[in-house]
Formats: structure tokens, C-alpha cells, sequence
């Protein structure tokens, strides 16, 4: 869980020269590059109503304005609404001395209590869908304009389409004066404009009454100024702004709220169009067909312990490195030369010269390993690496600040073995799979002086 | 588990009907309402004045109920707890007067200069500390307490206090009734 406290404090240089937290990267293991959010294709794949996990096709959410039929929240706090039964007695019809109890349903809130019967609204026989629904009252005018915009871009695409064949035109023409067209064309470009013109000409735009602009308001009424203000009765900004089409003033016209869809999204390489990140289809599931998160893939540093610095003196400081390869991967670190920015890099730093060889990472046996035996196996140098555990080392680098304040940052480029297992999958035949050299510019802060 | 026995309270008041864990802290000048029910570790400390809970309240666990005076001329006022309140585990009370109906949610916090009227709710974790009156119905929710007002107050917890009455005693030592008193009718809703 580590990983995702105090994410900023260690940062990789993604490809399109962003820094993130390595947890919030991922390796396209096609281009072999780092990608971040920001330099990714994002897609929809599904969108779906987080509370009864319902899958909606697209063109469907679309028509329902991306919300859920059946799900509401809650308009005061916006919290789930609960779908609660009361049991009423009432007389049978058919035998007068006898009563029948009758189940009904109304909305609750369970945080803020709000509940239907707050608003006078019925409650329902069946458990589920048939709540009334508000009609907006802007919707035809909505319409209107929608259906001219429609109009308009039609338009608009005819004239494109026009303007392209009047430049051909006007080449044809040229052709025509140099005798070098043949006629056949030209009259397949005449009837290609008549096409167009005539179906331009049988949707024409309808005249649009124009938007009134308000001018004045009407004075507030004496009772704004003499009467104490009912805040219960009043609803706040972000009640009325939840709802743009309604913005209910009194808190008696609030309404259940339609649950809004979330999706499922899909990361895609802007360079080599592979897939980045899929979800699983079925909403119930929080599962990854693919998850190229780099944290699988890259060697993650830490700062194992903080330490104090002070001007011009160097100071020793420990950092972690762990390998999330199931091979042993070999690392190395090295000086990025023409880091010159003191935002990034406020520190000299002396890091260690030999390879550093990171143990496979063995999910089993990650916490019986004994560090003894293993930093023998390693043949480490105990002066540079201060512990060994399963598939994590600490090593010491040398950090002299050169700036008398502020925060001490330190970069440095890590070069790691990467083996591409999938690749390996594929190619059965070649048992050992093929190791690329991958680099990574990293930068930690470390403190401050 | 043997509960160690709690030194004999001298002002301690239970009506016949309460139910009151052996395990939990009561000083003071209390006096338990009927079907009341009182779980382990809940904390009441009559310290400025004496404490008066009704019927058919629910104070569960790790509850702190405290008569405090928030100034000299309250100093010596009775704390009364009326009917049908719920405190939920590990809030905090200290108002000067709860009515009846009201819910106080978990780590709930009502300061001494609080009353609270019928009908509340006082959110999971919601601090009340100024010098009011909650009207009746009050909700106060969320992180920046919010309010509102409902429509209905809280139902009763009779279910609830019924399947206490009858789970509580099989596995904790009870405090034994020691006021009889039949003024008021058994049951009242
Ligand atoms: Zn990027
Ligand atoms: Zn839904
Ligand atoms: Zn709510
Ligand atoms: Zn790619």
C-alpha cells in the first residue's frame, strides 16, 4: 500500500516529459515506452449505472441522457436514495369486515433522512421504476433548437460538399477549355450538384423565434428585507445546480435525481494503437483483461527512512528499489548530464557505480526470506546495499545539497533490464525471452534543509 | 467473563422494566426510565446535577451522557432525558435537555450549552457546540452539519428494544432494578 502514500515524492519522467508517481504510469509494452493519462487515448467501453450495475448501450445512454432509469439520489445530499416498504391496512373490497394489508414503496435517503414523503410525493405499489418524472418544461424549445442545429449542419456539409465540386469544377473547366475532358465527366459532375441542391432545397431552415433577453428583474419583494429568512425552507446552490432544468427554489419542489451512468474506459497507445488498460466487461467485476500498469513492469524506488540535510555536506540517504519481474533483473544507475534545472535537481548526488541485481519477485516466498543468506548469494557489498529482502534492496546514495534552503531533489537516469514475457508466450520456440535495456529518468525530492 | 462488581451507587434509580449492563459507568444522581435500555461500557456522569432518563431509550455502547454545567447558573439543573431516544455507539452528549424521538449518531458530539427539542437527528459524527436550540425535526448531516427539517420524527425503536431485552441478558451480568413504581402506564407510545 505504500506505493500509493505520499505518491509525489518520487516521480518518473513519462515519454511525453510529464513527471508522475510510477503508480500512475503504464508501460506500453509494444513501444516499450512510458505513458501517462495525459499522453493516452481514452475510450468508453460501456456505460453502466454504478448502484444496480446495469449495462446501457451507448446510443441508449445517449437517448437517456446518460442517467439510470431506475436509480436516484438523493437531491438534498446526494446520497443513494433507498427504496423503503410500508405496510398500510385497508379494507378489502370484496369482504368489508376483513382488512388487507397493502405494500408500498417510497424513496429514503439514508444519510440526510430526506425521504419522497417529505415532498408529498404518492407512494408507489411496485418496488421499482414507475416514480413520476418531471417534465422539463424548456423541452420543446430544446427540441427546436436541436432540430436546427441538425438543419444547420446539414447545411453546412452540403456547402463543403459544394465547395469541393465548384473546385473541380473550375479544374473541369480548365480540362473543358483545353479540350482534354471527356464529356461523360462532366455531366456526372453536373448531376452530382443537382443532387445536392435539391436536397438542400426540401429541408429548409424554419424560422426560429430568437431567445428574449431578460432586462429587468422585478424589485424583491418587502418581505425579503422584513421577514427572517427561512434557510429551512430555501434550497442551497448546489441543490439548484444539480438540476439546471428545474432549480427548484423551495425545498418542497426538490425531486428524486435520476442516477448518473459511470463507464468503463479503455486506455489505448497514441503511437501504436495497442490497448493500455481494459476493464473487464461485466460491471460487477473490477477485473483488467489487459493492465500494462508500469508498476508490473518498472523497478519502483522508494525513500526507505527521511534524513536531514545541511549546505555543501554530504549526507547519506537510503533508498529502496524493488523488482516487480519474476526474473532477476540487473540495474543500473547513472548521472543525467545536462540536468541543469535547480526545479528538479537541487542536489549533487553520487550513486553507486556497479550494476545492481534485484531478485526475482517470488509472491510466495516474499516474507521467509533471510538477508544473510540471500546478500551471500548476491555476493553485495554491504557498504552499498544496506539490506536485501525477496525482491527489494536498499542502497545508499551520496546526496550533497547546493542550495543553502529549500527542498532537496535529487534525478538520476535508472537503466533496467525488461523482459518481455508476452512476447515470450507468443514465440514458445526461443525459451528465455529476449532482454531490451529500458531507461527511466527518476526524480525524488528527499527533504528539505 | 466474570464482570468485576461495581461499587453500589447510592443515588443510582432503576425502574423495574430497564435493562442496564453491570458493565458500564454510571456516578452520580441517576434515575433509568422503564424499558431503557443501557448496553456495556456506556458512560452516564451526573456531575452538576442530577440525571433523569425516561422510557424506551437505547444508550448503546461506549456513550458518554455527562450533566455538565456549561455556566454558574445552570449549575445544579437536572439533565432530563425524555422518551424513545436512540444514542448511538460512541456519541457524546451534554446538552441541558433532550426531548423525545431523538436520534444521536455515532461519535456524535452535543455540547453542554445544546438543547434538543423532539424529532432530531444529529448525524454520525456531526459536533454540535454553540449555544442553541435545536427546533423539532432537525436533521444536522454530513461533514459541515448540515440541516434540515423532516417531515416525520424518527420511529420508535420498540423492535429493536424488545430484541435487546431478550439477547442482552444471555450474555452480560444486569444491574437489578431497585425502584417499583406503577404511576405511569406500562407501554406508552
Ligand atoms: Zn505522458
Ligand atoms: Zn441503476
Ligand atoms: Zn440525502
Ligand atoms: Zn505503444
Amino acid at each position: 500500500m505504500a506505493t500509493f502514500a505520499t505518491v509525489d515524492l518520487v516521480k518518473y519522467l513519462c515519454t511525453c516529459e510529464k513527471k508522475f508517481p510510477i503508480c500512475r504510469l503504464y508501460l506500453c509494452k509494444h513501444c516499450l515506452k512510458l505513458r501517462c493519462i495525459d499522453c493516452v487515448q481514452h475510450e468508453v467501453d460501456t456505460p453502466y449505472c454504478p448502484n444496480c450495475l446495469e449495462i446501457m448501450p451507448a446510443q441508449e445512454a445517449k437517448l437517456k441522457k446518460n442517467r439510470c432509469s431506475n436509480c436516484f439520489d438523493c437531491p438534498v445530499c446526494g446520497h443513494t436514495l433507498m427504496t423503503r416498504a410500508s405496510g398500510h391496512i385497508s379494507p378489502n373490497p370484496e369482504d368489508p369486515n376483513k382488512s388487507v394489508t397493502k405494500k408500498t414503496y417510497y424513496l429514503a435517503c439514508g444519510f440526510c433522512r430526506w425521504n419522497t414523503r417529505d415532498i408529498n410525493m404518492l407512494d408507489q405499489t411496485v418496488a421499482t421504476g414507475n416514480w413520476p418524472m418531471l417534465e422539463n418544461p424548456h423541452v420543446k424549445r430544446i427540441n427546436n433548437l436541436l432540430e436546427n442545429y441538425k438543419l444547420m449542419a446539414q447545411v453546412e456539409k452540403a456547402d463543403r460538399e459544394r465547395k469541393k465540386y465548384v473546385k473541380r469544377r473550375s479544374h473541369l473547366y480548365l480540362q473543358d477549355k483545353f479540350n482534354l475532358s471527356p464529356s461523360v465527366m462532366k455531366r456526372k459532375g453536373l448531376s452530382s450538384f443537382s443532387s445536392l441542391s435539391l436536397k438542400e432545397g426540401d429541408k429548409t431552415i424554419e424560422d426560429l423565434e430568437p431567445s428574449v433577453p431578460v432586462e429587468s428583474f422585478d424589485p424583491l419583494p418587502n418581505d425579503y428585507y422584513t421577514q427572517p429568512a427561512a434557510l429551512e425552507k430555501t434550497t442551497k446552490l448546489v441543490h439548484r445546480l444539480s438540476v439546471p432544468e428545474f432549480q427548484p427554489e423551495d425545498v418542497s419542489k426538490l425531486h428524486p435525481i435520476n442516477k448518473h451512468l459511470i463507464m468503463k474506459k479503455s486506455l489505448r497507445c497514441r503511437e501504436c494503437e495497442h490497448n493500455l488498460s481494459k476493464s473487464d466487461f461485466n460491471p460487477c467485476s473490477i477485473k483488467f483483461k489487459i493492465q500494462l500498469t508500469a508498476l508490473h513492469w518498472v523497478p519502483e524506488v522508494r525513500i526507505m527512512t527521511p534524513s536531514t540535510f545541511t549546505y555543501n555536506k554530504e549526507t547519506l540517504v537510503t533508498l529502496t528499489m524493488s523488482n516487480p519481474s519474476v526474473f532477476n533483473t540487473t540495474v543500473t544507475l547513472s548521472q543525467i548530464e545536462n540536468e541543469t534545472d535547480v526545479d528538479y535537481c537541487t542536489a549533487k548526488v553520487e550513486l553507486p557505480k556497479k550494476e545492481l541485481v534485484l531478485a526475482s519477485r517470488d509472491e510466495p516466498s516474499m516474507h521467509v526470506y533471510e538477508d544473510s543468506s540471500q546478500a551471500h548469494e548476491f555476493k553485495d557489498d554491504p557498504k552499498l546495499i544496506v539490506f536485501r529482502k525477496g525482491n527489494k534492496i536498499g542502497f545508499v546514495v551520496k546526496v550533497t545539497p547546493v542550495v543553502p534552503q529549500g527542498d532537496v531533489k535529487i534525478c538520476f537516469l535508472l537503466k533496467h533490464e525488461f523482459r518481455n514475457t508476452t512476447v515470450a508466450a507468443l514465440q514458445s520456440e526461443s525459451k528465455e525471452p529476449e532482454i531490451k535495456w529500458l531507461e527511466h529518468k527518476v526524480y525524488l525530492c528527499l527533504g528539505t534543509i | 467473563m466474570s464482570a468485576p462488581k461495581a461499587p453500589v451507587n447510592p443515588n443510582l434509580k432503576i425502574m423495574a422494566g430497564a435493562l442496564v449492563c453491570e458493565d458500564c459507568e454510571l456516578i452520580g444522581d441517576i434515575t433509568i426510565g422503564a424499558r431503557t435500555v443501557i448496553h456495556p461500557k456506556a458512560r452516564i456522569i451526573a456531575e452538576a446535577g442530577p440525571i433523569i432518563i425516561g422510557e424506551f431509550n437505547i444508550i448503546e455502547e461506549l456513550v458518554t451522557i455527562t450533566n455538565k454545567s456549561s455556566t454558574d447558573a445552570n449549575s445544579g439543573k437536572v439533565l432530563i432525558i425524555g422518551n424513545n431516544n436512540v444514542f448511538e455507539v460512541g456519541c457524546h452528549v451534554e446538552a441541558i435537555r433532550i426531548g423525545d424521538h431523538n436520534v444521536i449518531e455515532s461519535k456524535a458530539k452535543v455540547g453542554s450549552k445544546v438543547e434538543i427539542s423532539n424529532g432530531c437527528i444529529v448525524g454520525c459524527g456531526c459536533i454540535l457546540n454553540m449555544n442553541e436550540a435545536l427546533p423539532e425535526n432537525t436533521v444536522v448531516y454530513g461533514d459541515k452539519c448540515e440541516r434540515r427539517i423532516q417531515r416525520e420524527r424518527p420511529p420508535a425503536q420498540m423492535l429493536q428494544i424488545d430484541f435487546l431485552t431478550r439477547i442482552l441478558p444471555n450474555y452480560h451480568y444486569l444491574m437489578k432494578p431497585n425502584l417499583n413504581v406503577n404511576v405511569r402506564a406500562p407501554v406508552k407510545k
